[in-house]
């Protein structure tokens, strides 16, 4: 009895909070809600996530198909594949090794990159220009201490379209 | 700093010279800490939240742009009032119910096999998976235990010998 007495009033405190935080949040957002409202939400996210990916990319190298062709032919690069071990499996770069930036982790990194020199050249990639696993994957090895990474930003479509070297796995 | 007397104040809840009062202090200070941050995150970046919404592919798009809104706001408004102290157990009623929402997209996402990020709002990204359960879990613990120890000493008592 005294509990529900205890519970009642908090609960009705507790309503009074949600409702000010969900006024608040309607007056101070409106913006978002038109959005989803008329239909431009994931347009409008799109925006900023590209908006977003290419700060991010302004602090990374980056390459071009033509030079990252010249790399792989000299060998001294090493190649990460970002994307899903499925698409992995079926074509990837000759040569490179699979990264997935769903499961990157330091254990990931040591287990795929043992005995590679934290100044090796590695080139990081994912399926097309849209994507952005490349840039995680690129941002986490910076932060293992892997100093020359560089972004291939054209992705595996790019490459496989030019019908250059690629590997399936058997 | 916040003392005892402050206008609209539990009685009987800050600020006194024992342990437990104080260790109660400490709790509402660094939970109410967490949540905020969170919050704000949010708030500061809401078409990134509004992403981590929609991964979760649980809503239409009108409803994933009200999540959006109102989620983080309810988040903020309650975590103010946990730190400031004012109505701190309705506060954390407030978190609670929002952890158990959080709880239930992570458990469904999970029995379906997406991959995605939580979209937590705090330090670092993580997916979701066993590591983010656990974490609010853990939270949601933490804040039931919290609202527990604001009981009236009394009232306390009953619901100990209730459970």
């Amino acid at each position: 009895m005294t509990v529900r007495h205890t519970i009642g009033p908090d609960l009705g405190w507790a309503v009074f909070l949600a409702v000010l935080g969900a006024a608040l949040g309607l007056v101070a957002q409106w913006g978002v809600i038109r959005h989803g409202w008329q239909g431009t939400l994931e347009l409008q996210i799109a925006a900023v996530e590209k908006e977003e990916a290419a700060r991010r990319l302004a602090a990374i190298r980056t390459y071009s198909l033509e030079q990252v062709l010249q790399l792989h032919q000299e060998g001294r690069a090493i190649f990460i594949d970002a994307r899903e071990p499925e698409e992995y499996r079926e074509l990837h770069i000759e040569r490179a090794v699979n990264l997935p930036a769903s499961q990157i982790s330091p254990r990931l990194v040591a287990a795929k990159l043992a005995g590679v020199a934290r100044e090796h050249p590695i080139i990081v990639y994912c399926g097309s220009v849209d994507c952005h696993a490349s840039l995680r994957v690129a941002e986490f090895l910076q932060q293992q201490g892997y100093t020359q990474v560089a972004v291939y930003v054209g992705g595996f479509r790019a490459w496989d379209e030019a019908g250059y070297p690629v590997d399936i796995v058997r | 700093m916040w003392a005892a007397s402050a206008p609209g104040m539990k009685p009987g809840i800050p600020l006194t010279s024992s342990a437990k009062n104080r260790l109660i202090l400490i709790a509402r200070l660094v939970l109410g800490g967490v949540f905020l941050y969170a919050s704000v995150s949010k708030i500061f970046k809401p078409y990134h939240f509004a992403a981590a919404v929609q991964a979760y592919q649980l809503l239409p798009p009108t409803l994933v742009a009200l999540t959006t809104v109102v989620i983080p706001w309810m988040e903020a408004v309650a975590a103010g009032a946990l730190i400031i102290g004012w109505q701190p157990r309705s506060a954390l009623l407030v978190l609670s119910a929002l952890m158990v929402v959080f709880l239930a997209a992570i458990a469904i996402t999970m029995a379906r096999g997406l991959d995605i990020d939580c979209g937590c709002g705090l330090l670092v990204e993580r997916p979701v998976g066993w590591l983010a359960l656990l974490e609010d879990g853990t939270l949601l613990l933490l804040l039931l235990g919290l609202y527990t120890a604001l009981l009236p000493a009394s009232h306390a008592k009953t619901d100990v010998a209730a459970v």
